[in-house]
């Protein structure tokens, strides 16, 4: 039974981390955790267009 | 097209006109400022704040790169040129610097030009009044034919901003006329062009003489410029920036860092134990071990170095708030210069200090593409924010905390970069090419406290998230990858050798010998770094089971090289040899995702994947293999291997350059 509970916190936790960067992902942060990701929103990835 | 309530504002004016500030005080959002010319380099939206917006209009502000005219010279500039003809903003808002009313006048009258009706801020008044300059407003408006507003986007209170919204509003709608105009000047015609901006100076300069009285002239030498002549003298300059740097480090990694750390740490400390407690010995050593050592330590390893980068953050956002960062740039651009490269290639470097993506991406404002291959290429060596922990962990594991490590690194990125740019210049054959700088020096003033605390907290947030979901994941990845055996059996205590982990990173440990760590416990903490950096540290804390690096009691970061030597199997000179290699190799792949966006070629890009491992591994050897002949008196093991390895990649580059130096005498050749 604690096994399955630490497998389940464990799971919990990785969830969490893979959907907070899915979630930052789909909001166009392409570099989550870039401490300038809040302005490089949709360019981290590199739009070329303005060129 | 906007509706009857719904209103989009454009924010123009000169570089450093202080745009983003205002657009940060009207909007209520924390972009990134900065006292120099360059910052903004794409365009920004964001809603009016409802203190400022009594209106009853919901009002979309745009911030938009700095511009000197409407013919752009710059891609950045053509964001604002594009967007104020093509998008049709109901207004435009003309940022003009007060201070410097004669250069900012010509962009709005061009501005003007376009019907859009234009308030004018007229920012920075109390800089003007300082200054003991005085400006008739009334008398401005009246010459420009539309309202001025005197705005101070610093100030909380009293700052003209409510003032500016209200006046947005009132002009929406109507036709601006323009008080100078250029119709019927041939745009192709150049001599055509520049006679009609000289028309436009001329029209600027009389508004200037009616409007301003200034106290002190141009050519009276002021304190700043008293300042100027030592900050940014050829000699004074690199040793007094050598020292503020030393400053930075020591303060932040020597003395404040650690003593918050502390609290910090002692947290992480507490939630390992309480954790530890909670699982007792019922639950599997597997998972207990993913848990413990994988995820709380792991991340927690980490997470224990923020507090230690909030300080040199915060500091590092001081210095570039007073101006002085744009002292270095002058400083540097001489040296900047002989070797090919544009003055403009220092801003990328010093913001990529910060984070090598947007370090790279502030690339684009440089014209010429060789030159900003080149500085897209050369911008990761800086060390960035997320190298700051394995600096700050080598530093003190092994230098007992010395400042000098964290400058010389510093130092030895700029050095790397100049002797990169001079080998790129001469492969690609332009040794010969010049540039020329210019750029305008904003005034000293006294930091914000308020920005360097909300760029501090900006970045430790940052630094969390990337902790909490990157780093975490890794730490996860790794601690199961060292736990199970390629069979997925549990690998027996001591035999760590034998698993997944030390089976993929063994054969990169081979080639890292002749550096001094040829471990697979290293290289793992190598490849991870290229994911984040930052994960090189967390690996570490995973494969070698440190719960953290930093003494609760000591009040300072692990101090005992000799104990963390033997854990890691290193000497202080391998030690240096390790944190060379992991700054000085590619950045992450974010950063790399990023130079392949500004330099439009497969080649330039791969080129420089090469040119950033070849010269971390030279730099590495070379740390290691002299280090270790002058502190043992013999070579380090692998020398003759590295040595063949070292020369080949020397060899190459030479064989390049010569290539480029005939390719560089055909083209002088042909010109005469």
């Amino acid at each position: 039974m604690p096994n399955i509970i630490v497998i389940l916190v464990i799971i919990a936790i990785i969830s969490a981390a893979i959907a907070k960067i899915i979630i930052e992902k789909k909001k166009g942060v392409k570099c989550i955790g870039c401490p300038a990701s809040e302005t490089t929103k949709k360019n981290c990835s590199c739009n070329t267009s303005n060129k | 097209m906007n509706t009857e309530k719904n209103m989009k504002v454009a924010l123009t004016g000169n570089p450093n006109s202080g745009k983003t500030t205002l657009f940060n005080a009207i909007t209520g959002k924390i972009e990134r400022v900065g006292n120099w010319a360059g910052v903004t380099i794409e365009k920004k939206e964001g809603d009016i704040k409802e203190s400022l917006n009594k209106t009853g209009f919901q009002i979309t502000a745009v911030d938009l790169p700095g511009a000197y005219s409407m013919s752009p010279f710059t891609s950045e500039e053509g964001i604002t040129s594009r967007f104020v003809k093509n998008e049709s903003p109901d207004v435009i808002i003309n940022i003009v610097d007060s201070t410097n009313l004669s250069r900012s006048l010509f962009f709005t009258t061009q501005l003007l030009e376009l019907g859009i009706p234009v308030v004018v801020a007229l920012n920075k008044s109390d800089l003007t009044k300082k200054k003991s300059t005085t400006l008739d407003v009334k008398r401005l408006s009246e010459l420009l034919g539309c309202p001025v507003i005197e705005t101070v986007s610093t100030n909380g209170n009293n700052n003209g901003l409510e003032n500016l919204i209200s006046k947005v509003v009132e002009v929406k709608g109507e036709t601006q006329t323009a008080p100078f105009n250029n119709k019927g000047v041939n745009m192709a015609d150049k001599s055509s062009v520049e006679a009609s901006d000289k028309k436009r100076y001329e029209f600027v300069k009389e508004i200037v003489s009616k409007v301003e009285d200034r106290k002190i002239s141009s050519n009276t030498q002021t304190k700043q410029d008293a300042a100027d002549r030592i900050l940014a003298d050829k000699w004074l300059g690199i040793p007094i920036f050598a020292v503020i740097m030393w400053a930075v480090f020591s303060i932040s990694q020597t003395h404040v860092g650690p003593f918050l750390a502390d609290t910090f740490v002692g947290w992480i400390d507490s939630l390992y134990v309480l954790v530890e407690g909670l699982l007792g010995d019922s639950v599997s050593p597997v998972l207990s071990s993913l848990l413990l050592d994988g995820i709380i330590g792991g991340v927690g390893a980490v997470v224990g170095f923020l507090p230690l980068i909030m300080v040199l953050f915060f500091l590092l956002a001081l210095l570039e708030d007073c101006g002085y960062m744009a002292r270095v740039a002058v400083v540097m651009d001489r040296f900047f210069k002989r070797v090919g490269l544009s003055g403009k290639s220092i801003i990328p470097m010093i913001i990529g200090t910060g984070c090598a993506i947007p370090g790279v991406m502030a690339t684009r404002t440089i014209k010429n593409e060789r030159q900003r291959r080149t500085t897209a290429m050369l911008t990761p060596f800086m060390p960035c924010g997320a190298k700051l922990p394995v600096i700050a962990l080598f530093a003190s594991a092994f230098f007992n905390d010395a400042a000098w490590v964290g400058t010389s690194m510093y130092f030895m990125g700029i050095a790397i970069i100049i002797m990169g740019a001079l080998i790129v210049v001469r492969i690609t054959g332009e040794k010969n090419a010049r540039s020329f700088f210019i750029m305008e020096l904003p005034e000293y003033k006294f930091p914000s406290i308020k920005r360097a605390t909300i760029s501090m907290l900006s970045r430790g947030k940052s630094f969390i998230i990337k902790a909490g979901t990157i780093i975490l994941l890794c730490n996860a990845v790794v601690q199961i990858m060292q736990t199970f055996n390629w069979q997925f059996e549990v690998i027996a205590e001591g035999a760590e050798n034998t698993s997944i982990l030390a089976g993929i990173a063994s054969p990169f440990a081979i080639l890292l010998v002749p550096l001094g760590f040829g471990v697979w416990q290293l290289a793992a903490a190598a490849i991870t770094g290229f994911i984040a950096k930052e994960n090189v540290v967390g690996t570490l804390a995973v494969v070698y089971s440190i719960t953290n690096f930093i003494d609760t009691e000591e009040l300072a970061l692990v101090g005992d090289g000799a104990n963390v030597a033997s854990v890691m199997g290193l000497t202080s000179v391998a030690a240096l040899a390790y944190l060379m290699f992991n700054l000085f190799t590619p950045p992450c792949f974010a950063a790399i995702g990023a130079m392949n966006s500004e330099m439009e070629n497969r080649k330039w890009l791969w080129s420089g994947i090469v040119f950033q491992f070849g010269m971390g591994y030279v730099v590495a050897f070379i740390t290691y293999q002299v280090g270790t002949l002058i502190t043992t008196g013999t070579l380090g093991t692998g020398f003759i291997p590295g040595l063949i390895v070292v020369v080949g990649l020397i060899g190459y580059v030479v064989y390049l350059m010569k290539k480029g130096d005939e390719k560089a005498e055909k083209k002088v050749a042909l010109s005469v």
